[in-house]
């Protein structure tokens, strides 16, 4: 899954940029973006931004009623 | 075919006949959903596994408490609700349709659980060695008993759900295995004291779900044979062997014997540990138990584990990443065609995933995750509407798996390798450390692959652009170029040129800590040389799988090498190397510089361009990077070409 970014709550500190392993990420106008094609989904920047501005989209099981009847 | 006359012969686990000794290990993916159900990926995944032709595929560790203190992994899935039945049952039938018996693992990750809580629960509140893991809390007698509760619930659920055995994980740092070791078991109530008493949870669980399912339903345990925590206090392995004999006396039907704790301070599972390094546990624990024993653990190819069978040191083969990377093991092993089985390099990209909450992934195996996606191709790719000429200048790994794929969907494929044998860097990088050299079974296996797909292989054949003529793809796949930097000195060196010649000098300063960097370094330094290593960024090895690089980082400081983090190198003057470091300009000096700073090759598409209609870009040439996402991206181009 590929990581998303909260625009609001990017500092644009650059921790993730330094992180990243395929150096899929740069700073647009102080805020920091992934370039879709090399981001590899490992979530590193997700794990080291300070801010919390980046996390992993995990999905949860919904709609419960429709799924769980056999 | 070899025969495996053992791996291939009926085998016995309680009252079932199992059709062969290999058992797909319990495994997390992560990719379930977030609040524990099952997903269609994580199904269509096991029934690969099942199709692949294991005798008995397992399930991997489903968490049994509703609270979550025992969910140690995002995506892991929950069994502590009947309202989960109907998910796990759709991996017991995919798993059935196949003729394998489907085995459902309970863990409660204990020390490692809480994944979305702010603690961990454990028999005593021992500080966490790897920050990683949440703050421990110690759990209540109530607490301990309800755990026992929530497994022998599990287990009924699990049966109602058509599994056929149940697996008790006990392991590595999860909720047994701490009340089992003396290490993190503090206790001084019924469930602490000595070993018999630290067993008590182990027992009462095995107890409760043997009483609740019946003799029909096998019940089995995963445990470890040595702890490895000898610096913090651990069970001796004699503690450890007892505990085989302790969980056969309370009813277990099989055992498994694993290795290590994740905070152990040595690796178990890399490649420096040799194949078969952990038999003897297995074999010693088969000698004071008279259930089957099983092992996964760098037992990675099937005549190893045939051997092992024979020997008697296992009754039953289990396998983790040799079957992510390659589910169909089995039935090629069965088949003879031992060559085309993709095989596992230890790379541990799968695991370190886990821990940054993100699905596993295979450098060696693309469609990992997409078994249930056709279009993907595990089940073999589309021919292409049009059949193309196709140049792959490069026999690397980016290369031989375009070339391969490009084949596979029905394209003409010529692959031009200037060097007279086929690898790239992958020949390199398996000269750098003890075990490396099973990064060669790749080569070979992307060597098998071309070769049946009939693609014409021409080595030792450099290309020009004017070469290029004719093909309707060029693909560059050269690998990337190293940075240069201005002036000179006596001996600079590339990489490749330090991996293919000799080396007679005395001092060396390689440019660039990232993967490439420590790698040469790890190599010089290896063969007695004094080495430096001059990283502009504050850290080495940001491209390095951490599962590898504390033990790289810990080889090279045991062999003395300099590590120079924030120092930039800017050039060469009269034969030394100027660098900017934070206190200003440092000069080094060596008699041989190693520039191991990589760049890509865009600037020569244009070149190409000229001659061939289409033109791309594939692996390090695309952008400097890891051995997986060449692979990867070349599946990618490949499969739209």
């Amino acid at each position: 899954m590929i990581p998303v970014v909260e625009k609001d709550l990017c500092t644009g500190c650059g921790r993730c940029l330094e992180v990243c392993p395929p150096r899929a990420i740069y700073l647009e106008g102080e805020r920091a973006k992934i370039e879709k094609e090399f981001c590899e989904e490992c979530g590193l920047c997700a794990s080291h931004c300070p801010q919390g501005a980046i996390t992993i989209p995990w999905p949860h099981y919904v709609p419960h009623s429709e799924r769980i009847v056999p | 075919m070899k025969g495996y006359k053992h791996l291939f012969s009926p085998g016995r686990i309680g009252p079932l006949e199992v059709k062969n000794r290999i058992k797909y290990a319990a495994t997390v993916t992560n990719f379930n959903f977030r609040d524990g159900y099952v997903s269609d990926r994580e199904v269509a995944y096991m029934e690969a596994q099942a199709e692949g032709g294991a005798g008995i595929v397992t399930t991997q560790g489903a968490y049994p408490d509703p609270k979550g203190e025992g969910k140690g992994f995002m995506g892991q899935m929950a069994i502590y609700d009947d309202r989960f039945i109907p998910g796990l049952a759709r991996i017991a039938e995919a798993i059935h349709r196949h003729g394998a018996l489907a085995a459902l693992q309970i863990m409660h990750c204990g020390r490692e659980g809480g994944v979305e809580l702010d603690y961990c629960v454990m028999p005593s509140a021992v500080p966490q060695r790897l920050s990683y893991f949440k703050p421990p809390r110690e759990m209540t007698l109530k607490e301990v008993e309800q755990a026992v509760k929530d497994h022998i619930a599990a287990a009924r659920r699990a049966v109602a759900a058509g599994f056929d055995i149940i697996e008790i994980s006990g392991i590595v740092g999860y909720l047994i295995s701490a009340f089992i070791s003396r290490y993190t078991n503090r206790r001084q109530d019924r469930y602490g004291g000595d070993l018999r008493s630290r067993c008590r949870l182990m027992v009462e669980v095995l107890q409760g779900i043997k009483a609740e399912v019946g003799d029909g339903i096998p019940v089995g345990i995963r445990l470890c044979g040595l702890e490895l925590l000898d610096d913090r206090g651990g069970n001796t392995p004699e503690e450890s062997l007892e505990t085989f004999k302790i969980a056969e006396e309370a009813g277990a039907d099989y055992v498994s014997a694993t290795i290590g704790w994740h905070e152990s301070a040595r690796s178990v599972i890399t490649r420096d540990v040799p194949m078969g390094h952990w038999l003897p546990v297995a074999r010693r624990v088969k000698e004071v138990v008279s259930i089957p024993v099983m092992m996964a653990f760098r037992i990675f190819t099937p005549e190893l584990a045939e051997e092992a069978i024979a020997r008697g040191d296992i009754d039953f083969w289990e396998v983790c990443r040799p079957m992510i990377a390659d589910p169909r093991l089995p039935q090629k092993a069965r088949e003879g065609r031992e060559g085309e089985i993709v095989p596992c390099l230890a790379c541990n990209l799968c695991f370190f995933r886990l821990y940054y909450h993100q699905p596993i992934m295979c450098t060696v195996r693309p469609t990992l995750g997409h078994e249930g996606e056709p279009d993907w191709g595990y089940r073999g790719l589309p021919k292409a509407s049009r059949r193309k000429r196709v140049l792959v200048i490069g026999g690397g790994p980016a290369g031989m798996e375009f070339a391969a794929t490009a084949a596979e969907r029905g394209h003409e494929v010529v692959l031009c390798e200037a060097q007279g044998e086929l690898g790239g860097s992958l020949r390199y990088a398996a000269k750098v450390e003890r075990g490396d050299e099973e990064l060669l079974r790749f080569v070979r296996c992307l060597e098998g692959r071309c070769k049946r797909e009939g693609v014409q292989i021409r080595l030792s054949e450099g290309v020009s652009p004017e070469g290029a003529k004719g093909f309707d793809t060029v693909v560059l796949a050269t690998g990337a170029r190293y940075a240069k930097l201005p002036g000179e000195a006596p001996s600079v060196l590339t990489p490749p040129e330090v991996f293919e010649g000799s080396i007679s000098s005395e001092r060396a300063v390689v440019i660039g800590g990232q993967g490439v960097g420590i790698a040469v370094a790890l190599y010089l330094s290896g063969k007695g040389l004094k080495v430096s290593i001059v990283e502009g960024e504050r850290r080495l090895g940001r491209d390095v799988n951490p599962f590898y690089l504390w033990r790289y980082l810990q080889v090279l400081k045991g062999r003395g090498v300099e590590i120079l983090t924030q120092h930039e190198a800017l050039r060469f003057e009269d034969g030394r190397l100027m660098c900017r470091c934070p206190e200003g300009e440092r000069t080094l000096e060596a008699d041989l510089f190693v520039m191991a700073v990589r760049e890509d090759r865009w600037a020569e598409l244009e070149t190409w361009r000229r001659w061939a209609p289409e033109v791309l870009l594939v692996g390090d040439a695309r952008r400097p990077r890891r051995l997986h996402n060449a692979v990867h991206e070349a599946y990618r181009l490949a499969r739209g070409l």
